[in-house]
């Protein structure tokens, strides 16, 4: 394989704007939003239905919450067994699938047209009458801990929550992924009432896309989800202080097989509301973003240290975090972290061309419809995401528009103001025995922990 | 309650053969072309029937490391102009190598159409061998070997059990080579190679997207056709003699979980019993309700269970892999693996799941037809693998044929213990340091 695929990098058509099909949005008496975007060509009707609050709704000693609640939410219901549930949805050809992201929780669930009903009745036993049975809590919580083992086999998927925890720190609910003591704590009746209290009207967003009847979806929908209590829409917490370091940080992970170290460069980003965020796509596109981008030409077509190195941009209600992830071999592991430290800083300080924009302006655009609107579970996506932020049409239908007013000014503005250089946060996975050393050359002190102990960065 | 279960009706309409078109220029390249005009964007697909088994030791891996330097530069467009003028253009590519074939993908707005054919010919006439980046790249491709392999519990495993499954065909070795080999290729290696696989006429390009199909043919005789035919690559000839008995290996490495594997050799994409061994790999897999998950993830055995095969031009590898649950000894996931293999031999499949299975099967076929992208690799698939892209308007049809006596009898002559190779990662405890 050339690259691995990064989870769909943004990336456009240099011809006319792309716009947002037709649909319609409604909100029901109980505060219930719903979208219908209907797509022909393939005899499919998917319900994607999003409830506010996400991990940031865990309570704090409780990560998982949410996504457990979510995971469980076909494990048996009102009406149907969690093995009654499975074979109706397997028999219809049917997926169903619940998990969440910082601020919602998100169930996708997909059905030949001509099953709009029994899915529908299907996606709506799960998410309005789960049963949490006893048993399936059980399980599920005894699974999800063994899990924990096995993503710490794996050095590329363990990297991340240890980058978490590390950088935003327990007090933020971006830095609380769940480990074994959460899971712990968490039992039954607390996702019976997180689920009584979240998964209310006004904290609902259900998307209807595909292939289908309006008239008839409209009156089986709103039946369907009209019925549920209004409840109150979660209040999110106001935001927490977003990390700052006075001094660079730097956590080492022990894990004495790997015969690579894994790195994550992380600094303070943004939230997806941003008025940046435009043209802080653009730049992070060149940046790390893109084959050719300065990331990924330095690491890896210049000097073949590593199969990957780009950066990314997270996009979540509240301020995140931009980071620079890469792996190189053991030996090269300071070289490679140097490397990456120097491409930060001339990009800080040189910032880009006019050609470099106008390359990264086409790029971006060049893909955004085979990612945004090729599809009717895309489009759907897009709705839920507005709805969810408060965004408006324009964030698709002007987006051309949008990008080409990015001036080089602009960009390079954007490029000084985010991509800094100064007490930035080191995460290193690797054998420490051999990488201690070099990484105790990126901040004061190096904080050690083995990928073999329960927990993350745990501060 | 009780579930109903009715056949899924497929809509003729789509399951025709749509707008697809095909024309085999002079020089032997087979070109398939669909339109669709939805959005302002192509997939362009190229697939060259070189991969692993085309290869011979001291140079594994070596169609993964040519695949790669596909990208390294060419007579017209130099060192790193592929990517930079492509994305400048609004695309972006990938490739992938199997065991069977090499695959470059590229996908871009429908304006840089004439663009892309101009590149791709480039790079498939003129290939440059720069030693520098000759030298740059393996430390890349060491870097994805070290990813998916060395620091990679599955990896690492799937690599072994394969190793002992084939003996004798090349199959045996790893589609990204061994370490060695990674240390050793030559340019002549990649000259070799070049001049072995990517002949034209050993080479199928798929275009799904917002073209013409007059235009595909009118740039595919500028730029393609010129090209000249020569001889493919040699035949494989080492066929892999039977397995007259389980083999058995294991991996002992540090890691808090152990991964079971468990190979059993099945026939090549073009054999009808192929669609059998499918639908049996969703009973056995697919959902929740499936028999894997219920018998081992639901019963708090494994974190995950399940099995298929993939498409091959050589006969393959049925392969199950299990994730034992931490306390669980392994013993006891393979013994009801092995009674579920056993059960599908002694008892049929009641109709009810049958018919669920194939649901699911059919449902797929539209699930995998939603993006230019996904469209294009199945129609270059099937043309590769079972030999036409048609196949792909009839595969409902093989589906609904599948028969309850059919599973019993393709359970009974493949999943046997003779048949069998089961690779074992052992975790390794740490030693304990005060």
């Amino acid at each position: 394989m050339k690259r691995l695929m990064l989870a769909l990098a943004l990336c456009a058509s240099l011809g006319a704007q792309v716009k947002l099909p037709p649909y319609t949005r409604e909100v029901l008496p109980n505060g219930a939003v719903v979208y219908y975007m209907q797509r022909t060509g393939l005899p499919l009707v998917s319900f994607r239905v999003l409830v506010r609050g996400g991990n940031e709704s865990d309570p704090a000693a409780m990560a998982g919450l949410a996504s457990v609640t979510a995971e469980l939410l076909r494990r048996g219901t009102a009406q149907r067994t969690a093995a009654q549930f499975s074979e109706q949805i397997d028999a219809l050809g049917g997926t169903f699938g619940a998990g969440t992201d910082e601020q919602s929780t998100t169930a996708y669930a997909e059905f030949l047209s001509k099953d709009f009903n029994a899915g529908l009745a299907l996606v709506a036993d799960a998410l309005l009458a789960p049963a949490f049975p006893e048993e399936e809590v059980r399980k599920t919580l005894s699974r999800r801990a063994d899990g924990l083992k096995s993503t710490k086999d794996s050095p590329g998927a363990a990297i991340n929550p240890y980058y978490r925890s590390f950088f935003f720190g327990s007090a933020h609910p971006y830095g609380r992924p769940a480990d074994e003591a959460s899971y712990d704590r968490i039992r039954r009746q607390d996702m019976v009432d997180y689920h009584q209290k979240t998964y209310v009207g006004r904290n609902l967003i259900v998307i209807v896309a595909g292939d289908f009847d309006p008239a008839a979806a409209k009156a089986r929908v709103t039946q369907t989800f009209g019925g549920v209590p209004p409840g109150a829409a979660y209040a999110f917490a106001a935001a927490p202080a977003a990390p700052k370091n006075s001094e660079p940080r730097v956590l080492l992970v022990d894990k004495p097989d790997a015969t690579q170290t894994y790195f994550v460069i992380a600094q303070p980003g943004v939230r997806r509301s941003t008025p940046d965020r435009v043209p802080l796509i653009l730049v992070n596109t060149l940046f790390g973003g893109r084959f050719t981008s300065m990331i990924n030409d330095a690491l890896r077509v210049t000097s073949g240290l590593t199969y990957g190195a780009s950066s990314s941009v997270q996009m979540a209600r509240l301020d995140g975090a931009i980071t620079i992830n890469s792996y190189t071999k053991t030996e090269t592991t300071a070289q490679a972290i140097d490397l990456a430290l120097d491409v930060l800083k001339r990009f800080h300080d040189q910032g880009m061309t006019a050609e470099q924009l106008a390359s990264v302006k086409a790029y971006v655009k060049g893909s955004y419809p085979t990612r945004t609107v090729q599809t009717a579970d895309q489009v759907a996506n897009v709705l839920g995401e507005m709805e969810l932020f408060g965004l408006d049409r324009d964030e698709v239908d002007q987006f051309f528009a949008r990008v080409d007013a990015v001036t080089l000014e602009q960009a390079n503005a954007v490029a000084r103001k985010y991509y800094r250089t100064e007490n930035l946060t080191f995460v290193l996975l690797g054998n420490a025995a051999k990488i201690r050393e070099a990484a105790a050359k990126y901040g004061p002190k190096v904080v050690e922990k083995q990928a073999r102990q329960p927990g993350w960065a745990g501060m | 309650m009780r579930t109903i279960l009715a056949a899924l009706l497929l809509s003729p309409l789509l399951l025709a053969q749509q707008d697809v078109r095909t024309q085999t220029l002079a020089n032997g390249m087979k070109v398939i072309v669909q339109e669709d005009h939805a959005i302002p964007n192509v997939a362009m697909y190229f697939f060259y029937k070189v991969g692993s088994r085309n290869e011979h030791p001291g140079a594994t891996g070596v169609s993964h490391f040519f695949e790669h330097m596909m990208f390294n530069g060419a007579k017209k467009y130099g060192p790193k102009e592929f990517d930079r003028t492509m994305e400048m253009n609004g695309g972006s590519n990938n490739a992938y190598t199997s065991n069977d074939v090499t695959v470059y993908t590229d996908w871009f707005p429908s304006s840089a159409l004439e663009l892309m054919f101009d590149m791709e010919a480039d790079r498939i006439r003129d290939l440059a061998f720069d030693p520098k980046m000759i030298e740059s790249e393996r430390g890349v491709v060491y870097s994805e070997r070290r990813s998916s392999v060395d620091n990679s519990n599955g990896g690492m495993l799937s690599e072994l059990a394969a190793a002992a499954a084939f003996e004798a065909h090349p199959y045996h070795w790893p589609v990204l080579g061994w370490p060695s080999d990674i240390e050793s290729w030559t340019m002549e290696d990649l000259k070799s190679h070049w001049s072995m696989g990517y002949a034209p006429n050993n080479c199928v390009m798929v275009i799904v997207g917002d073209v013409r199909f007059d235009q595909v043919l009118a740039l595919s005789r500028k730029y393609l056709e010129p090209i000249p035919r020569r001889e493919p690559p040699p035949p494989v000839r080492t066929k892999e003699p039977e397995q007259l008995g389980e083999r058995r290996v294991t991996l002992s490495k540090p890691a808090q979980l152990p991964i079971q594997i468990f190979l059993y050799h099945v026939p090549d994409a073009k054999n009808p019993d192929m669609p059998v061994l499918d639908v049996i790999s969703t009973i056995l897999s697919q959902g929740q309700s499936s028999r894997l998950y219920k018998r081992l993830v639901d019963s708090q055995l494994a974190l995950s269970a399940g099995g298929g095969v993939g498409d091959a031009l050589d006969p393959t590898l049925f392969r199950f892999s299990i994730a034992p649950r931490s306390g669980v000894d392994p013993a006891a996931t393979e013994k009801a693996l092995f009674e579920e293999l056993a059960r599908l031999q002694s008892e049929p499949v009641p109709d009810a799941e049958l018919r669920k299975a194939k649901n699911q099967m059919l449902a797929d076929l539209y699930r995998r037809r939603k993006t230019i992208e996904t469209r294009a690799n199945l129609l270059g698939s099937y043309e590769v693998f079972r030999g036409d892209y048609a196949k792909l308007f009839t595969a409902d049809q093989e589906i609904e044929a599948v028969t309850a006596e059919a599973i019993q009898r393709v359970a009974q002559k493949y999943f046997t213990s003779k048949n069998r190779t089961v690779a074992t990662l052992i975790p390794e405890k740490p030693e304990v340091k005060q």
